[in-house]
């Protein structure tokens, strides 16, 4: 693991499951990526980053109750840790430092 | 598909909820596009989700430190090797002797199946056989066929791409007056040295035997003679058959030992052509004869061709050419064609070329399944010591397993054990192969160099054997110690594994009856052999030199050689000497038909001729059983003739006596018969006894027999030398005793008894590993027990027998079992033999015997040290 940093698509996703509070399992989060960030992704990758981020520490999960709809299957909740709010946080702040290093709201193609 | 593919890529804990997931996604995919492109979609999320293979598996076992662990275990084992010296050196020693064993005779077996085929056109050259055919009755069955057939298969096959013909004798011939016997000489047509491959150093292959009077010879005859190989142009004589001064035209390399074919000398075949022409056509008797078997004819087919097909086909060819003769003779001919690559192996014909080199292919066979046999038992012996050894190592595997070991660590390391014990095994049993390829060699008789072991084929054999060893050996201790349970074994107590002492009795049981086959066969080998040299043969052969005869060259040679046999009979250390065309030993090629004068040709059979001189029988002390021998004083026995009792049977006269005055009929002489004569072997008892006629001719100069009466061979052999070099200056002097000569038939059978007692000598040693791991594994099972019996006041003899007594019984039960085998397997070798001995019940008592007492010595060292042991020890550790 490369310190804490958040890759952007693990940050998406992180931002994701924090903003679907308890619903978030993969495919509400793929669903929410679609239609937030305008992001196609495949369910597949939906599920390395998730778990990834788990094992990170970032995220905590639980099974959620099974619908008609999944054919009977469990799926698995994901919900964002302490941990997990302050490695957004921090992304953040370095964004915003950035942002306030930057002299003056003029660029150069104008 | 995609369901199952999930469940193939994603570890158990994942796999329900991602298919749930993709359950979800393909439900609303259906409502979205239709079930189509949602079932394509499903596959294809099924497919990308191979990476997330490695998401939440269970850890694996990452050995991060493989190196060091293999060291660990590489100096585990040599500790262990070193901690018990004997054990060690029995279990590598018994591999390394089963290894070498086994790539003895696979030096062997190999070396037996590379005849003929050196030659590149080795798949498709072919022998002519020559058969007679009485109705259904093969009469002659030879290796040598007639002249003509060569020429008329090549005249109406069209799948005959080549033939040559090779007539073998045996000839004098001189160079600067100095005078050579020389054998495997062949008379050969020019296309010889083109089908076969047997490369010329000097002259020119397609020109070389064109001419007549051409010679080719091999450049170890080439140094012989001349000194140096370069020799083309260079004249030798030839004194025998026909004499005449030959001109080299060709020096070939020396015939390779794996030939059925070999020579010394090549002769044109014109030579031969020139002196049997037949002076009313023209034609030469050596090129049209239907009837003059001597010729080997090889043909080349075209490739691809069946000669089951060519066969039948030729078969009706023939009829059309030579049906009249068959009518007349009321006989048929066959000439069905023999791979040339099955000569060696599989041919026993009249007139095979090397009939002494004639190779065995059951005994080839028998001898690749003894190696595999000895292969496996030498593994089954290291598994048997190792399981037995492994409750010493059980303390070991329970301190390793309490440290974390897997089981699949301790796996590896007994098999890295049995690699590293299997290795050195190899690498002695290489050495000793190495080491004793000149003996073996001998021993076989077969010219086994150390270059096998530089074949690639080899190496890739070796390195198989020791990957197969490995595993195979190194599986069932490895499964057996790693599954040992580390509390039990820790606390001193160990589980007998039930299955594992019924394996190991079995293959105990397996081994020692194996010894005991072989050491009954050892025996029976031995006395078979012994009765052979010992029986009566009907003639009395010792004391009897041979000489070979000198060649007639001139018109005195009959008055000198009446004279040479004159001063012989004359000197006091001879009792007697005869001269003969034949001596008993010697194959007869000298064939007539023969039948009473009354009867037709139709009872024609075949009979074989020696000529011998009045005092032949004498000399040999031969019975006459009825009539009389041929009389000196009788100037008309020239007319009349002995024969021997086959012949007597074979003209279908009911007793000797009713053969005297009988008047036969053979090739073209008419005879009285005036006696009859034992059947005497005049071959091994191997051999039937054929009928034999003995025409009186006094000139037949082959062999001169030397009865004597002195035992001091050397000075004899100098006297007989001088005289005879004085009658016959220049002629090679050549003897042989008798005795050996007619022995040296057995050489095969010298050789089976030889490898059969080595073989029997490995199955008793390894036998004996396995039985003494056994003792040591049951004994160290019963240490506490035996304590306790000590304790209680058991002798040490009593503790003996009761250890004892288990493996004597298995060492009865693998006699039983051996018994009905040895019975099948040796009666059927002895069925061989025309004259054979019995198979007694003394033979399996006495191997009976010899095991047990060798079994009693494994046993009794082992059990010995342990029933000598202070109970306190053994009863200490608790």
């Amino acid at each position: 693991m490369k310190g804490s940093n958040l890759g952007e698509f693990e940050e998406l996703i992180l931002l994701t499951v924090a903003s679907l509070d308890m619903e978030a399992y993969a495919v509400s989060v793929k669903n929410e990526l679609e239609l937030r960030a305008k992001r196609k992704t495949t369910i597949s990758a939906i599920h390395s980053s998730l778990y990834r981020l788990e094992d990170k520490g970032y995220l905590v999960s639980a099974f959620g109750g099974a619908t008609s709809k999944r054919g009977g299957k469990k799926k698995r909740c994901f919900q964002v840790t302490n941990a997990g709010f302050a490695v957004l946080q921090e992304a953040k702040n370095l964004r915003e430092k950035y942002w306030a290093s930057i002299p003056q709201l003029t660029f150069a193609s104008s | 598909m995609g369901i199952w593919l999930i469940e193939v890529l994603i570890s158990e804990e994942l796999v329900e909820e991602v298919l749930g997931d993709l359950e979800e996604i393909f439900q609303d995919r259906v409502k979205n596009s239709g079930v189509v492109k949602a079932r394509a979609h499903y596959f294809l999320d099924a497919i990308l989700s191979a990476r997330n293979h490695n998401l939440r598996r269970p850890k694996k076992i990452t050995q991060n430190n493989t190196v060091p662990m293999i060291r660990n275990y590489i100096k585990t084992i040599f500790r262990t090797l070193a901690k018990n010296r004997v054990y060690s050196a029995l279990n590598i020693l018994g591999l390394a002797l089963g290894l070498s064993a086994c790539l003895f005779i696979v030096q062997y077996v190999n070396y037996e199946y590379s005849y003929d085929k050196f030659h590149s056109n080795h798949e498709n050259l072919y022998r002519v056989r020559y058969q007679i055919l009485r109705g259904e009755e093969i009469q002659v069955d030879c290796a040598a066929a007639v002249p003509r057939v060569g020429p008329f298969m090549k005249e109406t096959m069209p799948e005959v791409v080549d033939f040559a013909r090779a007539f073998p004798m045996e000839a004098v011939f001189a160079r600067n007056n100095i005078q050579y016997r020389e054998k495997r000489v062949q008379i050969v047509d020019p296309s010889f040295l083109k089908i076969f491959d047997y490369p010329l150093i000097h002259g020119d292959a397609a020109s070389a035997l064109v001419e007549p009077n051409k010679l080719v010879i091999t450049e170890s005859i080439a140094k012989k003679y001349f000194g140096e190989t370069d020799v083309v142009g260079e004249r030798i004589q030839l004194l025998t058959s026909f004499a005449q001064p030959l001109e080299i035209t060709g020096v070939t390399k020396d015939v390779p030992e794996n030939s059925h074919l070999k020579y010394n000398f090549l002769v044109s075949f014109e030579t031969i052509n020139q002196r049997t022409i037949d002076e009313e056509t023209g034609n030469s008797y050596s090129e049209t004869s239907w009837d003059w078997y001597d010729f080997n004819t090889y043909v080349l087919l075209k490739e691809g061709t069946d000669p089951a097909y060519f066969n039948q086909k030729f078969t009706e060819v023939l009829y059309e050419e030579r049906k009249e003769e068959y009518e007349r003779s009321s006989a048929t001919e066959a000439f069905p064609l023999q791979p040339i690559t099955d000569i060696h192996l599989y041919s026993n014909l009249l007139q095979e070329s090397e009939p002494q080199e004639q190779g065995d292919g059951d005994t080839v066979f028998f001898l690749s399944m003894i190696a595999a046999f000895i292969l496996i038992i030498a593994w089954i012996n290291y598994i048997n010591l190792s399981t037995a050894k492994s409750l010493e190592r059980a303390k070991e595997v329970g301190v390793r397993k309490s440290m974390g070991a897997y089981k699949r660590q301790l796996i590896y390391q007994f098999l890295i054990e049995s690699f590293v014990l299997n290795f050195l095994a190899l690498v002695i049993a290489l050495g000793l192969v190495i080491l004793l390829t000149p003996i073996f060699s001998e021993l076989a008789d077969a010219p086994l160099s150390r270059a096998f072991f530089l074949k690639p084929e080899f190496w890739l054999a070796i390195v198989g054997i020791l990957a197969l060893g490995s595993v195979l050996s190194g599986l069932y201790p490895a499964f057996l110690l790693s599954s040992f349970r580390p509390i039990q074994i820790l606390k001193g107590k160990l589980t007998t594994n039930k299955s594992g002492i019924f394996l190991r009795r079995f293959l105990v049981v397996f081994q020692f009856a194996a010894s005991v086959t072989l050491i009954a066969g050892t025996i029976i080998v031995y006395r078979q052999l012994n009765h052979m040299k010992k029986s009566d043969l009907g003639f009395e052969m010792t004391d009897t030199m041979v000489i070979r005869g000198p060649h007639p060259n001139d018109s005195t040679f009959a008055q000198r050689f009446k004279s040479f046999k004159e001063e012989l009979n004359g000197k006091s250390t001879v009792r007697l000497t005869s001269s003969s065309s034949n001596v008993p030993g010697e194959e007869i090629f000298w064939t007539r038909g023969m039948r009473k004068q009354e009867e037709t040709r139709e009872s024609n059979f075949i009979v074989y001729l020696v000529s011998v001189d009045y005092d032949y029988f004498d000399a040999y002390q031969i019975d006459i059983v009825s009539g009389r021998n041929y009389d000196r004083l009788l100037t008309t026995d020239t007319a009349n003739l002995l024969i021997n009792e086959a012949a007597v049977a074979a003209l279908g006269i009911n007793s000797p006596q009713e053969a005297i005055g009988q008047k036969v009929k053979y090739g073209g002489n008419n005879r009285t018969i005036i006696g009859v004569v034992s059947n005497y072997h005049q071959l091994s008892l191997k051999n039937n006894i054929n009928p034999l006629i003995f025409p009186l001719d006094e000139s037949s100069a082959d062999f001169i027999t030397a009865k004597l009466n002195a035992s001091d061979y050397q000075a004899i052999y100098e006297d007989i030398k001088a005289s005879y070099h004085n009658f016959f200056p220049g002629a090679p002097f050549e003897t042989f005793f008798l005795d050996e000569f007619y022995n040296r038939q057995y050489v095969n059978e010298n050789h089976f008894s030889r490898t059969f007692t080595l073989f029997a000598l490995f199955a008793i040693f390894v036998a004996c590993l396995g039985l003494f791991g056994l003792t040591s594994f049951s004994a160290l099972q019963r240490t506490k027990e035996i304590g306790i019996r000590k304790v209680l006041g058991a002798g040490v003899s009593q503790i003996v027998i009761i250890l004892s007594k288990e493996f004597l019984i298995l060492v009865g039960v693998a006699n039983v079992i051996a018994w009905p085998l040895i019975y099948l397997i040796m009666n059927n070798w002895l069925d061989n033999f025309t004259s054979r001995i019995a198979i007694g019940i003394p033979v399996f008592i006495v191997s009976a015997m010899l095991v047990l007492i060798i079994a009693i010595i494994a046993v009794g060292y082992k059990t010995l040290t342990i029933s000598r042991t202070n109970p306190v020890n053994a009863l200490r550790y608790e």
